[in-house]
């Protein structure tokens, strides 16, 4: 393998807790304690993910909550955003809060005008690069390099996502999977259709393909493949579950690599009860349990990221409104075209 | 008829995941709306398995004298499938609905490789078993349905599934590609696994890795690649039930240590 030198200023991250991460706590954050009792129906749309752990949030809610009906209809989230937009279409409005995997599929739903504004106050407790009128982040993941730690050094791996397929590293992708489409829909705004296409052919050349991004951190640990893309939380939970893991993280710079997505949450009624339960999802409390248990990161200052994950100021991720990626059509049509999916 | 409580526990398992899942597709085309209140078609379930015994009497008579134009073995499986009482089976206790379709193809064979009357007697024997046994469990099924213990096909998905009821309803999706695998129906089988693996396990492993990287590493491995291979070659079912078991010992395990671990889990406030 070919060695390049790139600067060592390269994002990177042990896996141990970052030093200094547990110290930014004082912010205007709210604690559940704060907010007022809510009373009355909600109807919530879930997408489906975290392995439950949205279901004991919205179960803590509720049974702090005695006073409040929650209804709530489950279902994949591209199959739920659908719905709402049907709905509306027929005239019909059941849901009332609309919380999301994904931000793509937040996306579908706000481009049709029917989210409403949400409190300017609420907005605000979140980070500046996390703000918008109509919907609002509840947790975010970044898109990583896992590499294998006795395979290559963290120096092989290059700064510039579109690079990685130039380097001569054995790679491993999950190109059926909805958080590399969102990554790659993300790359098609940033770099253009003909330089994607060309990322998209040299990888499909290349890379090990497996059926999810757990099983591609599984690869690159296993040392099937040197490098993979995947979401971070995957190789922070393989860490978890098998410390002497052979695993590094490695980020890119200011590219569709290190994007930030994020499950993300809108209302579909003006309503106080409405924004109160919204708020609920931004307190300390539930922002730390998602960050603790699913390893997300938290988009408000105040609360601690999941040991492992440098410190958000230290990533650069690209400028890119996250609700682009609800343009994942011509993605999946690029995808088919190449013969990728 | 003895079910054991650990069926019922599957079977409660398996309709709470059909429940659950109303796109659950099955492989004969509609399911009917009957199985939507079972308890009001136990009786033409009964007379279906009497007619269809009846016709498999028939059909084995015809092959002792000689064979016929009228009875073929081929008759068998148009009879099942023509039954309602084949959709309340697989709907509802897929262990058996296998055993069913094992049945008939043993009785397919030995009629049609000229065996002796006692092996054709002796894998109607099975079959028989098999068709009383789910009528059995059809009808725990369809007492569940009367009191409101379960639900309709067809529910709007109004509840989610634990983590220890998703460990289960995949073990049932892998007793239906077994069954599937009886059906001759291989690829559909594989669809079934890899739908479990990806629309069940999936959203369970990224926990599960933080217990045992080992285990997940090994079940990714059962479902993406041991399962599937075999599901594609010649194993016979008892050979397939047996990589299924493997598989579903590593499942009870994934749910003891997810068990174990939620009960632990800091709370939210």
């Amino acid at each position: 393998m070919r060695r390049r030198e790139f600067s060592k200023a390269l994002l990177t991250c042990s896996l141990a807790p970052c030093a200094g991460l547990a110290q930014n706590f004082e912010s205007s954050v709210l604690s559940v304690d704060d907010l007022p009792e809510l009373v009355g129906d909600i109807s919530l749309y879930l997408g489906r993910g975290e392995g439950g752990l949205y279901e004991n949030v919205l179960r803590a809610i509720s049974d702090r909550n005695p006073k409040l009906t929650l209804n709530i209809r489950r279902g994949p989230t591209a199959a739920l955003a659908n719905a709402i937009v049907a709905e509306r279409g027929a005239g019909i409005r059941r849901a009332d809060v609309f919380w999301a995997v994904d931000a793509g599929a937040i996306g579908l739903v706000v481009d049709q005008g029917i989210a409403e504004p949400l409190p300017s106050e609420l907005v605000k407790q979140l980070r500046p690069n996390y703000r918008y009128r109509d919907w609002l982040p509840v947790s975010g993941r970044i898109r990583t390099l896992p590499f294998n730690t006795n395979a290559v050094g963290i120096e092989q791996i290059p700064q510039s996502i579109m690079s990685v397929p130039e380097q001569g590293l054995k790679l491993g992708w999950a190109p059926e999977y909805a958080s590399f489409q969102s990554f790659i829909t993300a790359m098609r705004f940033l770099e253009g259709n003909e330089a994607t296409s060309e990322w998209l052919l040299k990888v499909n050349s290349l890379a090990k393909r497996y059926a999810g991004e757990l099983g591609v951190v599984m690869g690159v640990e296993r040392g099937e493949v040197d490098v993979g893309f995947a979401n971070h939380y995957y190789t922070l939970r393989l860490k978890a579950g098998k410390p002497n893991a052979r695993l590094g993280l490695a980020f890119t710079r200011g590219d569709s690599g290190c994007l930030v997505n994020a499950s993300g949450v809108l209302a579909l009624t003006s309503d106080k009860t409405v924004f109160d339960f919204i708020r609920y999802l931004f307190t300390r409390e539930v922002q730390s349990y998602l960050s603790s248990e699913a390893f997300e990161i938290p988009l408000i200052d105040g609360v601690a990221l999941p040991p492992g994950v440098p410190p958000l100021d230290s990533i650069s991720p690209p400028a890119i409104d996250l609700t682009q990626l609800s343009d994942l059509r011509p993605t999946l049509d690029l995808m088919r075209e190449l013969r990728v999916l | 008829m003895r079910i054991k409580v650990t069926s019922m526990l599957g079977l409660f398992a398996a309709l709470a995941f059909l429940v659950s899942h109303p796109v659950a597709s099955f492989g004969d085309g509609e399911v009917g709306e009957h199985v939507n209140n079972m308890q009001e078609h136990l009786v033409n379930y009964e007379s279906e398995i009497v007619w269809f015994l009846d016709e498999l009497s028939k059909i084995i008579i015809a092959y002792e004298d000689g064979g016929s134009n009228e009875y073929s073995s081929d008759m068998l499986i148009d009879n099942w499938e023509a039954v309602d009482f084949h959709a309340a089976i697989e709907t509802n206790y897929i262990q058996i609905y296998a055993s069913i379709w094992q049945g008939i193809y043993g009785v397919k064979a030995s009629l049609d490789s000229g065996e002796s009357l006692d092996s054709v007697d002796a894998q109607v024997a099975g079959l028989q078993k098999a068709l009383w046994q789910g009528l059995g469990a059809v009808k725990l099924a369809a007492r569940f349905q009367s009191e409101g213990l379960i639900g309709t096909q067809g529910d709007i998905d109004s509840r989610s599934l634990s983590p220890s009821e998703t460990l289960d309803a995949i073990k049932s999706e892998l007793d239906r590609a077994i069954a599937k695998s009886a059906e001759r129906l291989p690829a559909e089988a594989t669809d079934i696994v890899l739908s479990a693996y990806l629309e069940l396990f999936e959203g369970l492993e990224g926990d599960l890795i933080t217990l045992d990287a080992e285990l997940v590493e090994d079940l990714e491995k059962d479902f993406n690649v041991t399962l599937p291979q075999a599901l594609g070659s010649e194993l016979s079912i008892d050979d397939l039930n047996q990589v299924v078991s493997q598989m579903k010992g590593k499942l009870d395990r994934s749910k003891e240590l997810m068990q174990e671990a939620e009960a632990s889990r800091r709370s939210v406030f």
